[in-house]
């Protein structure tokens, strides 16, 4: 069995696998594109290898590259970490053909659930609810579509098959308003991706985010490890997530519902390995499945907060053919994590993303704090690859602890050199909906603004006028010197006798 | 030295007596002022009071990040003040708007055209990096001017886009 691993990503993912193999006694290979020749996880890992140019198709998307490297280096395994090659199953068998171990799900498992159409009627038919509509039909013409949409009922999405980001995205409130809006839709859609084919959807009103994670071995063992919720995202970017979830709260019998189903979702393509099971939950608490993840997720650490479970650590066990060290009795969830993603971006500027180097970083650490991160000061950010430049997360015994904690931590954090969103997240922290749990997935988008004060929010502006202040007579006071020591070049004994003769 | 200095509607006349004494508003603090490590993050004791924040310098004054909020700042001295009372506005406002790409990126669409009248807060450019879609936005009302970039181009960090005049 193999005792070398190849992790096929970068980053803090690529990091945070590179811990697990340590903590297992085993050998890390990373590979690298020229930007990234100086990143963290080249610098931990035992072993590294230069993939191509910055560009992810010249480099961390290049699998013939990645495998011919694990041969080479004879690493036994490829760990795709989330995102790049991780939900390619095509990548994913020729690695079995290679003779590598894919630390991951079967490619038929990647295949079945990629494909929203069959992994739509594989969970259908066991048993498993999902959100009422057309998607996986086919394309549909607009009187077909006029038929159908009293069957789903009203309101409803009408959506774009080749969409996202809520491009040729209409909500249909009556079937009178419809044809009007199919049309805004498929031209909108038509525009943004060259593809006029829309299909509809229920549309669930005050949704909830909410992913069910398990874990399957090769013997036949599948357990979920409870939920997280993910509801708080801008433009389909998950932003903040938590362990449980406050809409579920002390629900134990609807928990054990979700995670009963997810297996059932699980076992119906003979899932092995770590993987989530997406649902959106209703105000009334039905829930309907989604999508599959089929790889590992950015925010399993909450999960693994609540649950004590290692999940990467579990996830290379399973690929080298062994049992899950837990059963399903063994897995309870203790206390409340909550992850917010620290991303380059400024929020006070529309979210723009924030390129540069890092000069200074002071973390945040302390009781219950566990900070996940591909960077260091020095570090440089580069416009190539995602945003993400760490993830905080925080432990707390109850809800309103982990809430404290998190701002705590959030104060204490600093990031020189680039802009980061974490005042977004202290403005989040702030926010008495949040501090509710009263959310859905729309919350950021619709309800959220950096300028609105809550009540009671203290106003430091006295204190900033002064800082502004004394920030801008220092700037004034050094220009100053610096035009000075330019006026006398000369030495002062030199000045000083030219000015007595000059006055002889 | 004593400045004028703007946060939203409020004016705080703060003048600097020396390196540790300052009168707000006409109270005077004791105050001890530090660049922590590395610019632009600094201390400030006021009276034995703590604050740590962020000071950036904006295009309009200053940005002062403290606990989780953003306050704009224009600092301005006496001579400034005078000068600009004589000018009578912002230069600010008069001066033509020049788009630069705060990152280098794919320009994925224009969506106005040379000579078009621009609001405030109008999309100018739809800039692509790091995998997102970045909508730039004109900071004030004007007519585009010399388009110098076209749907596709790339475009390097700080190369002028366009103009609003």
């Amino acid at each position: 069995m193999f005792n070398k691993v190849l992790i096929a990503n970068r980053g803090e993912i690529a990091v945070r696998i590179i811990r697990a193999c340590r903590e297992l006694g085993m050998q890390s290979v990373a590979v690298f594109s020229e930007a990234d020749r100086l990143a963290l996880h080249v610098r931990y890992a035992d072993e590294a290898y230069l993939l191509g140019p910055a560009p992810s198709r010249e480099s961390y998307l290049r699998g013939d590259k990645i495998i011919e490297l694990a041969l080479k280096c004879s690493a036994g395994a490829i760990h795709p970490g989330y995102g790049f090659l991780a939900e390619r199953a095509d990548f994913a068998q020729a690695c079995l053909d290679a003779g590598l171990a894919f630390i991951g799900p079967k490619p038929s498992a990647i295949a079945a659930m990629g494909d929203k159409a069959v992994a739509r009627s594989t969970v259908t038919r066991a048993g498993v609810p999902i959100v009422p509509g057309t998607e996986g039909e086919g394309s549909l013409r607009d009187d077909e579509l006029l038929a159908v949409a009293p069957q789903i009922g009203f309101p409803l999405l009408v959506k774009a098959s080749a969409g996202g980001g809520g491009k040729g995205m209409r909500e249909v409130h009556s079937i009178e308003e419809m044809p009007a809006l199919l049309h805004a839709a498929r031209r909108e859609a038509e525009a943004s991706f060259g593809d006029g084919n829309v299909y509809l959807e229920k549309l669930l009103e005050g949704a909830r985010h909410i992913e069910i994670q398990i874990l399957a071995d090769n013997h036949g063992n599948v357990i979920h490890l409870g939920e997280r919720e993910c509801s708080l995202q801008r433009r389909h970017q998950k932003l903040l997530e938590e362990a449980p979830s406050p809409f579920i709260g002390d629900d134990e019998e609807m928990r054990q519902r979700m995670g009963e189903v997810a297996l059932r979702a699980a076992q119906a393509v003979n899932y092995a390995n770590a993987g989530t099971i997406e649902f959106l939950v209703d105000k009334d608490k039905n829930f309907y499945f989604l999508e599959m993840n089929t790889r590992l997720q950015v925010e399993h650490p909450v999960t693994e907060m609540v649950t004590g479970v290692d999940i990467v650590k579990e996830q290379i066990r399973i690929a080298r053919g062994r049992q899950m060290r837990y059963t399903q009795q063994d897995i309870s969830l203790k206390g409340w994590a909550i992850e917010c993603r620290i991303n380059a971006e400024d929020p006070y500027n529309n979210f723009l993303p924030s390129t540069g180097r890092i000069s200074h970083i002071l973390l945040a650490t302390g009781p219950g704090v566990r900070v996940d991160t591909g960077v260091y000061p020095g570090f440089e950010i580069s416009p190539y690859y995602d945003s993400l430049i760490s993830k905080l997360i925080v432990w707390g015994e109850t809800r309103a602890e982990a809430i404290l904690r998190m701002r705590r931590s959030l104060e204490e954090y600093k990031i020189v050199g680039v802009h980061s969103n974490i005042p977004f997240h202290q403005t989040l922290m702030d926010s008495h909906r949040f501090m509710g749990g009263q959310y859905d997935t729309r919350f950021v988008e619709e309800r959220f603004s950096m300028e609105a004060a809550e009540e009671g929010k203290v106003d430091r502006s006295p204190i900033a006028a002064i800082i502004a202040t004394l920030a801008a007579h220092q700037q004034a006071q050094l220009a100053a010197q610096f035009i000075q020591r330019g006026e006398r070049d000369t030495s002062n004994w030199k000045w000083l006798s030219r000015w007595e003769r000059l006055h002889r | 030295m004593r400045y004028v200095t703007l946060i939203g509607e409020r004016e705080y006349v703060i003048e600097i007596v020396d390196e540790k004494h300052i009168i707000v508003d006409g109270m005077p603090y004791q105050v001890d002022f530090d660049a922590i490590s590395d610019q632009p993050v600094f201390s400030l004791l006021v009276d034995g009071n703590s604050y740590e924040s962020y000071v950036y310098p904006s295009e309009e004054g200053w940005q002062v990040l403290l606990h989780g909020t953003l306050y704009q700042a224009v600092v301005e001295d006496e001579r400034e003040r005078r000068l600009r009372a004589a000018l009578g506005s912002r230069v600010a406002d008069r001066e033509e708007f020049h788009l630069r790409a705060p990152m280098p990126g794919l320009v994925v669409s224009i969506p106005v055209n040379e000579g078009e009248q621009v609001e405030k807060g109008d999309v100018l450019l739809i800039l692509e990096s790091m995998k997102m879609q970045n909508e730039l936005k004109s900071p004030r009302p004007g007519t585009v001017s010399r388009v110098r970039v076209k749907t596709g181009d790339s475009v390097e960090l700080r190369q002028t886009l366009l103009s609003v005049v």
